[in-house]
């Protein structure tokens, strides 16, 4: 961002003189001074409404009081907040809202936290001239997890600018008049909308409150643990309150975390999946083919000893080790140095390997940085933002609202290439905000993103400076591109030559962009490819190293990054560093005191192959479920059987834990400390909110004491010590502050790839995918393309066993366009059955406006409609 | 000046006086011992005794669930677990209820803490027991002691003051809160 210097503005409030940037609100500068002014309908997160009339103020030469938060400050200006005639004025405008206001207090949810409250015992008498009988609203029922209660709204608007300007839902609306405005929401059938909570957050009264904790709890009994959520990538910071141990309700302060305070229904409404009733609270064991309950002392013996016999019969190679990268950082680091050094095989990975490796991969070949070069502010100050297979609600739905913050107030261009077409729905869409959107077949990211360098090229917008320092690699990239016609593109991908260069035009032009990549190209077959070619774009239009320009693969799990920065995937080490990087090898060896194992890495894919041909003879497996998230889930069941040892670290009994010998249980996010990073590579801290349920421990401790048990010991106390031990190696790692500072560029790597580093894959990167295949538009009538993909109530696994998700979502469904399944004769909720080659299953329909025709939706979650179970 | 002072030494003068009121009791003797069980006490109007949970007229607990009580209670004695009442969607109560009367200081503060008058104390102070367990009161115990100490019972509060009509009332229409 451009740093000029910020015109300022001096002024006294109360007699105190304060400076201040030009143009802020009388009443964010008396908060400067220390004086907070009463207001209903101001929040910094919005425009100014002015409605509630509570933040009147007296400021000199003005003729009437005026309303602090909708009035700039001025130079010289001279407020007094707190003279006869303000407070009168407050008393009067809290003597006509309490005229309608119930008593509602004692059973209000926000009661001891409530401005209403707060003020009028600042200002108000105890009685009232008023004694009409006070306004009451019909009772409507507003939804499952949002509870309303109208006759308690002071009518400041904030639910409904905060759903339409921050979220972009748009799903309340104030309806009637006067004191007889309630809010509602559009629809007579209950609330559909994101579910983010928002509303109750910002809800200055108790009109909106939560259902999900509804009775349960006073503020004043609740224990607060500022922790971080654990079901994306995004990393918010979210408030976990509990009371007696028992989780309560989660909320996020205002300016509080990466999220500022935002959250979507999964961090909102999803706490109570770790303790859900099925939890494992003690060690199982494999005794006659059943699992069944044991201490610790025997599960952990049980383990060191086969874990030792089988590296005696077969050596460390016939190890392998899987993780979750849900896990904290220090879990993730002790796993792989249990592995490397307890155990001696390389053969680790993580679930980062689904996706988000692919990003970093590429952004370490072409840049060498392992992370975002940019983060969410850069997002939020870009002039152009191209997002590509993203399905950013959905997924990411933070880093959404700062990319609708770009769009909406700072008059970003946003850029889309996505799966979704542009429609109004009852949850937000990205891609209404685009400028220019073209709607991608999953299968064809990779042609759109081929055409989009093809237009650079052609219409001449390469950077000149990049044109001379890296003649040859224009020239083979054009040659490459050359190589891709027009049509075959177009035809391929339905999107016309004109609307690419258009795209590349506005992407070129703009000064500050960035390209956010999500899931739906990292996950890809082929996503590498893809990440790189993006980064050659960047390259190309010479936004490579410019201020607040970069590439950005978002993490869908919360920890992605950091499992890849900790060395829990096939090719790295911590650092990460490659995996035959022999400096950081030596560098490692000699903090650890002890040599790294040789040989090979395997990756997730790799690993369950050799265990099917019996190469691996033993796995341990903390927290991920390859049987129940992999699309080949029974073939990882197959492989899985074949092992001699299973041991799982798990929550719950997933299908994975039961097929193991040993079942250990670990505690969940709640339950421990930690840090965890977030997709722009920004470490922050877990901290515990309860107790461990159970017997569970955290993983990083069972590995610990197994690691004693083979007589490697990885002894730490608490889990800030494996940080500081991560921080040796790491230099600077997780040093917690409010933002991330981002790396640079390295420009000897960039130079490297410019000049030799590209040529290796640059042929196979630069063919059409699927040429030669059957053409866009003539599938067989009746059959759709199956995009497996996340909704935005549920994360993985884990979150359909949190109550408040399931009330939103409680099942799987087969989203379709209205105009398909008019031509096969479903409508919504209609039972279909559907299958492909590797199964069969029933689910209902559900119409969706932004899915693209031809596409069938269905979301990841849920375990008991899985698409592609082998049953028929 | 010292033969004062030694007249007070041997016939321990302040001792005297520090017995004063008593040994003009010893002359002037009315009984002022009640012979308890037997008899018993006049109580003041303002007597502070047992606690009580009321209820309305129509039998129904006035008890909101609000935990007032329990914020203002200095010795902890109250424990208060609201929930939406079973069957009345949004109206709320105290699901359970708890007072450990061996540490009550029966200050009172719990009475004019309630906005509902749900909160009562008795004239009852008989509550000695062999089991300090037995101290340990639910929300069926403290009913009781309301029942029989408190035979007048109020209007509900919407027919008290109608223009608070809409308190803590269930919405039959709406489904219950989910579990
Ligand atoms: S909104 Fe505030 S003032 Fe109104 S009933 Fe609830 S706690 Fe009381
Ligand atoms: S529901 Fe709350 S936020 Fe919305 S207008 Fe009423 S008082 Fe304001
Ligand atoms: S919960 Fe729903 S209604 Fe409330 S702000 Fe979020 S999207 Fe809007
Ligand atoms: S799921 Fe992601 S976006 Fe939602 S609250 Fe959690 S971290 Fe934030
Ligand atoms: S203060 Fe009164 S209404 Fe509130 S919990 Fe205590 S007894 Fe019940
Ligand atoms: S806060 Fe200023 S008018 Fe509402």
């Amino acid at each position: 961002m451009a740093t000029t210097a910020v015109e300022t503005v001096r002024l006294t409030i109360d007699g105190v003189p304060v400076t201040v940037p030009k143009g802020t609100l009388v009443i964010e500068a008396a908060r400067q001074t220390g004086v907070m002014i009463p207001h209903f309908c101001y929040h910094p997160k919005l425009k100014w409404d002015a409605n509630c009339r509570m933040c009147l103020v007296e400021i000199e030469k003005m003729p009437k009081l005026q309303t602090s938060c909708s009035t700039p400050v001025a130079e010289g200006m001279v407020v007094r907040t707190a003279t006869a005639v303000v407070n009168e004025a407050h008393k009067s405008v809290l003597e006509f809202i309490l005229a309608n206001h119930p008593l509602d207090c004692p059973v209000c949810d926000q009661g001891g936290r409530c401005d209403l409250q707060d003020f009028s015992h600042e200002y108000t008498p105890t009685t009232s001239r008023f004694i009409e009988v006070k306004r009451v609203f019909e009772k409507e029922y507003f939804s499952p997890l949002i509870e309303t209660q109208m006759n308690r709204c002071v009518q400041c608007l904030r639910c409904v600018r905060y759903c339409d300007e921050v979220m972009d839902v748009k799903a309340l609306a104030p309806v009637g008049r006067g004191t007889m405005t309630e809010i509602k929401h559009f629809t007579h059938h209950e609330l559909d909308c994101e579910f983010c909570g928002g509303c109750v957050q910002i809800c200055p009264v108790g009109a909106f409150t939560s259902r999900l904790s509804m009775y349960e709890f006073r503020p004043w009994m609740l224990k607060r643990a500022d922790t971080i959520c654990t079901y994306c990538g995004d990393g918010c910071q979210i408030t976990i309150q509990t009371k007696e141990n028992e989780l309560i309700e989660v909320m996020s302060a205002h300016g509080a975390g990466r999220n500022n305070g935002d959250l979507c229904a999964r961090g909102f409404f999803g706490y109570h999946a770790t303790t859900h009733p099925d939890r494992l609270q003690h060690p199982l064991i494999r005794r006659n083919g059943q699992l069944i309950q044991t201490t610790w002392e025997e599960a952990l013996e049980h383990v060191a000893e086969t874990f030792t016999r089988l590296k005696l019969q077969h050596g460390p190679a016939a190890f392998g080790g899987l993780i979750a990268s849900r896990c904290t950082n220090e879990d993730l680091y002790v796993f792989q140095k249990f592995m490397r050094l307890a155990i001696g095989s390389n053969r680790i990975d993580s679930s980062a390997r689904y996706g988000h490796i692919n990003g970093v991969r590429a952004l370490r070949r072409v840049q060498g940085t392992h992370r975002w070069t940019v983060t969410f502010e850069d997002i939020v100050s870009a002039d152009a933002l191209l997002l590509v297979g993203t399905s950013l609600t959905e997924t990411n739905p933070i880093t959404g609202l700062k990319v609708k913050e770009a769009v909406k107030k700072q008059g970003a261009i946003l850029l889309t290439i996505e799966s979704l077409v542009p429609a109004v729905g009852t949850i937000s869409n990205i891609t209404n905000l685009a400028t220019h959107h073209v709607s991608a077949h999953p299968e064809q990211f990779g042609n759109i993103v081929l055409g989009l360098i093809k237009a650079v090229i052609e219409e001449g917008l390469v950077d000149q400076a990049l044109a001379q320092r890296a003649t040859s690699y224009v020239q083979a990239i054009s040659e490459a591109v050359r190589a891709c016609p027009w049509p075959v593109i177009e035809n391929a991908t339905g999107a016309t030559s004109s609307t690419l260069k258009e795209t590349a035009r506005t992407f070129a032009r703009a000064a500050r962009t960035i390209i956010l990549v999500g899931q739906g190209v990292l996950r890809a077959p082929g996503g590498y490819g893809i990440v790189m070619n993006l980064l050659d774009l960047l390259l190309l239009t010479g936004k490579h190293d410019q201020p607040g320009c970069g590439l950005a693969p978002l993490a869908e799990e919360n920890n992605d990054q950091g499992a890849v920065e900790m060395g829990t995937v096939a090719e790295f080490l911590p650092g990460p560093s490659d995996l035959n990087d022999r400096p950081a090898r030596e560098r490692i060896a000699g903090l650890w005191k002890e040599e790294l194992p040789q040989g090979a890495g395997s990756t997730l894919i790799k690993m369950l192959e050799e265990a099917r041909t019996g190469k691996i003879k033993a796995m341990l497996i903390v927290g991920e479920n390859p049987v129940g998230s992999l699309p080949t889930g029974a073939r990882a069941k197959e492989a899985l059987e074949q092992l001699e040892f299973l041991v799982c670290q798990e929550l719950f009994l997933t299908e994975t834990a039961a097929l193991a010998h040993v079942v250990l249980p670990a505690c969940s996010y709640a339950e421990k400390d930690g840090t965890v990073t977030n997709t722009e590579g920004h470490v922050q801290q877990v901290r515990q909110a309860i107790e461990p349920i159970g017997e569970s421990r955290p993983d990083w401790q069972i590995l610990s004491a197994l690691s004693g048990l083979l007589g490697y010991p990885l002894e730490y106390g608490e889990s800030r010590e494996i940080l500081k031990e991560i921080r040796s190696l790491i230099p600077g790692y997780g040093l917690l502050g409010p933002a991330p500072t981002p790396p640079r560029p390295d420009q000897t790597v960039v130079d490297r790839y410019l000049r030799e580093g590209y040529t290796e894959d640059l042929a196979s990167r630069y063919s059409l995918a699927g040429e030669g295949q059957a053409e866009r538009g003539s599938r067989k009538e009746g059959s759709f393309a199956l995009v497996v993909g996340q909704t935005l109530f549920h994360s993985g696994k884990l979150s359909t066993r949190a109550k408040g998700l399931l009330q939103i979502q409680a099942a799987g469904f087969l989203g379709l366009n209205p105009a398909n399944a008019q031509e096969i004769g479903v409508t919504e909720g209609d039972r279909v059955r559907i299958s492909n080659e590797q199964g069969e299953m029933t689910t209902t329909v559900k119409l969706l406006d932004r899915v693209p025709e031809g596409l069938a939706l269905f979301p990841e979650h849920f375990a008991e409609d899985r698409l592609t179970d082998q049953r028929r | 000046m010292k033969f004062k002072a030694w007249l007070k030494t041997i016939i321990f003068y302040e001792i005297l006086i520090g017995m004063k009121a008593t040994l003009m009791h010893l002359l002037h003797y009315k009984p002022i011992t009640l012979q308890y069980p037997h008899e018993k006490r006049i109580l003041p109007d303002s007597y502070r005794g047992m606690l009580a949970l009321l209820r309305y007229d129509d039998g129904t607990e006035k008890c909101v669930g609000c935990d007032l009580c329990e914020a203002a209670c200095p010795s902890r004695v109250i424990k208060v677990i609201s929930a939406e009442v079973p069957d009345e969607p949004t109206k709320r109560f105290a699901k359970e209820y708890y007072m450990d009367m061996t540490r009550c200081l029966f200050c009172g503060l719990c009475v004019q803490a309630c906005p509902v008058d749900a909160l009562g104390m008795t004239r009852e102070y008989e509550w000695a027991v062999y089991d300090k367990r037995q101290l340990l009161l639910n929300k069926g115990q403290l009913l009781a002691i309301g029942d029989r100490s408190y035979p007048v019972r109020e209007k509900r509060l919407e027919l008290q003051h109608p223009n608070v009509a809409f308190f803590n009332v269930a919405f039959k229409h709406l489904p219950p809160k989910e579990s």
